[in-house]
């Protein structure tokens, strides 16, 4: 007993950091399909599974945008790991987001 | 108040020299948010958009600046979501006439979705001699090795007409291959297209004269570039149909007597399309008829 006790002690939990990330967009104007589709690809590259994201419809529920603080869309905010950080515009500048998100781009 | 004007009193609201405002200079944004009034201001591009999306115009229509990409067959096919996860990874470039994209036995780079331009498929015959075994327009991909999972181009991929294309790194675009099923439909449909129009051209080739192969190539030529003005010098004509340039210029002769084409210092312009139709053989018709494949 005491042996398996001190052989589970020995394992360490495994951490995985998942990246929490809210995007606020206007209905299906250009730049927010726009920015959905460049977070889309570098969530599938950089993050797969490990993310979160929510899209905000600032159109629909715009109060929740101002409790938010959001000032334009589309507008992507990280929420966790910390520090948060934030990114605006369509999200095309991808070396920006990768930083703002506290990935290392590839180094082309 | 009028929209404008509200919008550019939300617009001041918005902090000096932030982020916010550059992107607004970017024409990245599409609303700013008024905290004054407590509304959502949307610019007019967006507004646009969306007035449009209610009434259920087209993805191509809502998007002008996604045009370009759009005119290239192999992208238009495929659906809006496959479309637009593609598109971050795409960026637009300027090919000029002779620029080599692919070298042959070296590994490719960068994948072509061309929008206005043509492309020629070289195979080595003897020493550095070449022949054209593929034309390459908007409505193909020019790397299409990677879709068979081969690394290396076997022919040289050299642009005959000048134009824009939409390219994508090799890397990547194995990832969105293995990844959109509708990508990979459009590109075997399109790699199918490209066999049958080679056997087309060989049988071509060997059963049809002169006169008619360069009838054929060069409303093919046409097609591909969406042009009826073609730069294009014996040389290369000759080189395309992989005949001597004396034969190029006898051929070339004929169609220009018929009032078909006219030609001057390297420039080709086809002056009537339905002659030259009926002066090419009748390849030319078959291998249009497969794009509708």
């Amino acid at each position: 007993m005491k042996r398996r006790s001190a052989k589970s002690k020995s394992r360490p939990a495994e951490l995985t950091t998942v990246v929490v990330l809210r995007l606020y967009v206007a209905g299906g104007a250009p730049n927010s399909r726009q920015a959905i589709a460049n977070l889309e690809s570098i969530c599938a590259e950089y993050l797969k599974d490990g993310h979160r994201l929510e899209v905000v419809d600032v159109l629909e529920d715009p109060r929740r945008a101002m409790a938010e603080g959001v000032l334009v869309t589309p507008s992507l905010t990280k929420l966790s790991p910390q520090p948060v950080a934030q990114v605006v515009g369509n999200l095309s500048d991808r070396k920006r987001v990768l930083l703002a998100l506290g990935l290392k781009p590839d180094v082309a | 108040m009028l929209e404008a004007a509200r919008l550019q009193s939300a617009l001041r609201q918005l902090p000096e020299g932030g982020v916010e405002r550059q992107a607004v200079d970017a024409g990245e944004i599409d609303a700013v948010i008024d905290y004054a009034n407590s509304n959502i201001i949307m610019f007019p591009l967006a507004q646009r958009a969306l007035r449009d999306a209610a009434k259920g115009a087209t993805a191509a229509d809502r998007q002008p600046a996604l045009k370009g990409p759009a005119r290239n067959s192999v992208l238009a096919a495929l659906p809006r979501a496959d479309y637009e996860r593609l598109l971050p990874g795409l960026e637009a470039v300027a090919l000029k006439v002779g620029e080599v994209l692919h070298e042959e036995d070296v590994p490719i780079r960068y994948v072509y979705f061309l929008v206005d331009c043509v492309v020629s498929l070289l195979t080595r015959t003897e020493g550095q001699r070449t022949t054209a075994t593929g034309i390459v327009g908007r409505e193909g991909m020019v790397g299409m090795p990677l879709v068979y999972g081969v690394d290396a181009s076997s022919v040289r991929a050299q642009v005959l007409a000048a134009g824009t294309a939409m390219r994508m790194s090799a890397e990547r675009f194995r990832d969105q291959f293995r990844q959109s099923l509708p990508l990979q439909r459009e590109l075997y449909r399109y790699a199918y297209v490209q066999l049958a129009q080679t056997r087309q051209a060989v049988a071509c080739g060997r059963s049809h004269h002169t006169e008619q192969f360069l009838a054929s190539m060069l409303l093919t030529i046409s097609d591909r570039s969406g042009s009826q003005e073609l730069l294009l010098t014996q040389e290369t004509l000759a080189d395309l149909l992989h005949a001597r340039r004396e034969s190029i210029t006898v051929a070339a002769t004929a169609l220009r007597s018929g009032n078909l084409i006219r030609y001057s210092r390297g420039k080709v312009s086809i002056v009537r399309r339905k002659g030259l139709e009926a002066a090419s053989c009748s390849c030319y018709k078959r291998i249009e008829t497969l794009h509708a494949v």
